[in-house]
């Protein structure tokens, strides 16, 4: 997986921008902690797209821009959190108990990734998906209550799973 | 590695999608026949299991939240992050970040696309303090966000969200602006605090004076030193008394020092210094005032402080993230 020849292009860009990165986010976040934890995510982002790295002209735009998007999906994340703990609140019957902070963990995080998916899909599509794997529906149900046929709440369903599936298959 | 089937990703996640929407057809013969297929077709290959893994933990979990009959605000948590329309660029993603996190139910923790931005930032618990380039000092408590513009003519902190301290450095030819979505505050050399929150801003005044231009009104206000001012669409524009050099230790000592204040306005304060929620029906305690000196650095501390002194109200922490407080009236 390494080549010995030339210097590893992330590596390079690591040692040449690293440090500016945490700057930049420290000025933009104002917490040292959290620039620290999105400079580190962005890198390991960019590990994750390895082939990009050839292309990139102005590495710290593209840094940037990274971290910019990194830390609009940690919004999203505490967005969904905060939703989904009020509304659990709401919901709260202090006699039935209410899900342990690891099952919140775990719910938050799937409904991130599934909120994140589906915007990546036609509106109609993520309202089938939910209906079907959230809310129990059948098929019929669903065509039924979208206007649709059998057919097309299937080509829904499989065009939201793929979008929930990871990018690069391991 | 060589591979029998030259299959690429994309196909493989389409398979592996197109299996998983046939495993729960309508129809009973075609789910025990999707049931076998998936099953071979798994084993055929470890890539393919693989494809499918992911897919699988995922629905697992909506399964669990249905089972757990939390539907509801699993759908909502989803809603709240989801834009009207798709954003093609990132001025919109920006834009749809602070849609993200605006729920109005929530106002206090609400942050636009600028905080997310600031120039200076606080987190949960969180105090910093910093000297500017003038000299003066600014420290921030928790969950407060400013930017600064600072150039030969001016110095102007705007306060987005949470609660300052400022100290200002003398400098005749610039005045010191803190300016908030409520009005201007205009200083030359002096100490105060400024509190931005939802409908108003509170200024109190530690040392000498301030001109304040309230939005909305031709008439500047000065305030003095032992004096409070709380200005906005949800206030009176009224003076109070306070006590400057009390509010100031509070300050260095993390603590909160209310006096007659709702205890609702309270739980809102307490709720910016930690992570998660603090929930309360307004109605049910809005008769309750409260006078205390807590800590802001443990507010489980503080909560525990407020039920003590409150023998009807009943505290639970429901997980470190949500704290409900309720009035037992008949209980």
């Amino acid at each position: 997986m390494r080549l010995a020849a030339r210097p590893d292009p992330l590596s390079e860009l690591y040692a040449s921008h690293h440090g500016w990165l945490i700057g930049w986010l420290r000025r933009k976040l104002g917490c040292p902690e959290h620039a620290a934890d999105v400079a580190q995510d962005t890198f390991l982002r960019l590990i994750g797209s390895r082939d990009v790295l050839a292309g990139i002209c102005e590495p710290r735009a593209y840094l940037s821009t990274t971290a910019k998007r990194l830390i609009i999906d940690r919004a999203r994340r505490q967005a969904i959190e905060q939703a989904y703990l009020a509304e659990l609140a709401a919901l709260a019957d202090p006699l039935t108990g209410f899900p342990s902070p690891e099952e919140t963990l775990i719910a938050v995080e799937a409904l991130t990734h599934i909120a994140a998916a589906l915007e990546n899909v036609p509106a109609k599509a993520g309202e089938a998906f939910l209906l079907h794997y959230l809310d129990g529906l059948t098929h019929a149900e669903i065509g039924e209550r979208l206007g649709v046929g059998p057919r097309m709440v299937r080509k829904y369903l499989v065009q939201c799973l793929l979008a929930c599936a990871p990018a690069e298959p391991a | 590695m060589n591979s029998r089937l030259p299959a690429t990703p994309e196909t493989l996640a389409e398979q592996a999608a197109d299996w998983i929407v046939r495993l729960s057809a309508d129809d009973p013969g075609e789910r025990q026949q999707a049931e076998a297929g998936y099953r071979a077709w798994k084993q055929a290959d470890p890539r393919h299991a693989a494809a499918a893994a992911h897919l699988e933990s995922l629905l697992g979990r909506l399964d669990d939240i249905r089972s757990r009959g939390t539907q509801g605000p699993a759908r909502q948590a989803i809603h709240s992050a989801r834009p009207r329309r798709p954003p093609p660029r990132l001025a919109t993603a920006l834009a749809l970040a602070a849609a993200l996190l605006l729920p109005g139910w929530i106002a206090l923790q609400s942050a636009p696309a600028d905080i997310l931005f600031a120039d200076l930032q606080t987190g949960s618990g969180e105090w910093i303090a910093r000297t500017l380039a003038d000299g003066s000092q600014l420290s921030l408590n928790s969950n407060s966000a400013v930017d600064l513009e600072f150039d030969a003519k001016t110095r102007t902190v705007d306060l987005l969200r949470g609660e300052i301290l400022v100290d200002v450095a003398r400098d005749s030819s610039r005045p010191f602006v803190v300016s908030t979505a409520h009005g201007n505050i205009r200083a030359l050399g002096t100490r105060f605090l400024v509190s931005r929150q939802d409908d108003a801003t509170v200024l109190s005044m530690i040392e000498s004076r301030v001109e304040v231009r309230i939005d909305g009104q031709e008439q500047a206000v000065v305030v003095e030193a032992g004096q409070s001012l709380r200005f906005g669409p949800g206030s009176e524009n009224s003076l109070a008394a306070i006590d400057g050099e009390m509010l100031e230790t509070a300050w260095q000592q993390h603590q909160l020092v209310v006096r007659d204040r709702p205890l609702a306005a309270v739980l809102d304060e307490l709720a910016r210094h930690r992570p998660g929620l603090i929930r309360y029906d307004r109605s049910a305690i809005a008769k309750l005032h409260v006078s205390a000196v807590v800590p802001l650095n443990d507010t489980d501390r503080s909560l525990q402080l407020l039920a003590n002194n409150f023998p009807e109200l009943r505290i639970r922490t429901l997980t470190p993230y949500l704290v409900i407080v309720d009035h037992e009236k008949n209980h």
